[in-house]
């Protein structure tokens, strides 16, 4: 014997098997996921941002160190100039002391050469 | 998902009452099993994570409607009758389904989990994460209320 409470929760049981999803019910939302991957993934906009920063800062970083070569570079092609033009200056005086030392030797033996003939 | 798809149809027609938004949500639940799907571990995880998230889901649409002022969303403050912009549905329907729209939202999910899914009360608790006490309330007090409506609207359901 069912009480009738046990009859009722019975009944409700019954009529609430699963109903069956529309036709077509999987093909529809088959269709969504690719769009929704490619379309409104939640991390898209994150991703697309990272990617930028990552490029901007290697731009950056590669402008930075073309400028500090370009720096070394310079400041070796001036130190090379700068000790060419020592050394250029070295030799020169060089040069212009030993012109001057034999002017005065030969100055000196003619000044002698002429007091030993008016003697 | 030709396995879960009636479950999952199932529960948001019976919340909702209505075939197009609860086709909405059924798709919309599928697109976050998805999405989700690398974390769930077993067939068991799955059914249980598809349920919770079919009666969340569903309520949550009852709300908007709600808030849109529609008025088939508020049909259980009506009492005991189903209102006109209900009655375009009827046809599709059995009458436990009729009488299932005239609870309150939350009744209307701890009722399908234990009659349409067969959960005992704690597991239905678990699954909405609502206190055991509460499930066992709801439970009463919807089998008391739907009981008198058959009694009064449908005459096979009497106890008399």
């Amino acid at each position: 014997m069912v009480e009738p409470i046990d009859r009722f929760e019975a009944e409700l049981k019954e009529q609430l098997q699963l109903r069956e999803a529309p036709a077509g019910f999987a093909d529809r939302v088959m269709a969504r996921i690719p769009a929704r991957r490619e379309g409104r993934h939640p991390w898209a906009p994150v991703v697309r941002w990272a990617t930028a920063a990552v490029l901007v800062g290697a731009v950056v970083a590669g402008g930075v160190e073309h400028d500090r070569r370009q720096r070394i570079e310079g400041e070796r092609a001036r130190a090379e100039v700068l000790l060419a033009l020592h050394i250029t200056g070295t030799t020169l005086n060089a040069v212009e002391r030993r012109i001057q030392a034999d002017g005065a030797s030969e100055r000196s033996q003619q000044n002698a050469e002429g007091t030993d003939e008016q003697q | 998902m030709e396995r879960h798809q009636a479950r999952v149809f199932s529960i948001a027609f019976r919340i909702l009452g209505e075939s197009g938004t609860a086709e909405e949500v059924a798709q919309d639940v599928f697109l976050e099993l998805h999405r989700v799907l690398p974390r769930l571990e077993s067939d068991e995880h799955v059914t249980a994570w598809l349920r919770r998230v079919a009666c969340h889901r569903a309520t949550d649409a009852l709300r908007r409607r709600a808030a849109r002022g529609d008025a088939a969303a508020e049909e259980y403050q009506d009492g005991m009758q189903l209102r006109p912009a209900m009655r375009d549905f009827l046809p599709l329907m059995n009458r436990v389904e009729q009488l299932l729209l005239t609870l309150p939202p939350a009744q209307r999910a701890v009722m399908l989990l234990r009659y349409q899914e067969d959960l005992e009360p704690e597991d239905i608790a678990i699954e909405l994460g609502m206190p055991q006490a509460t499930v066992r309330s709801y439970l009463q007090r919807a089998v008391k209320m739907l009981r008198a409506k058959a009694e009064r609207t449908l005459k096979e359901y009497s106890r008399g």
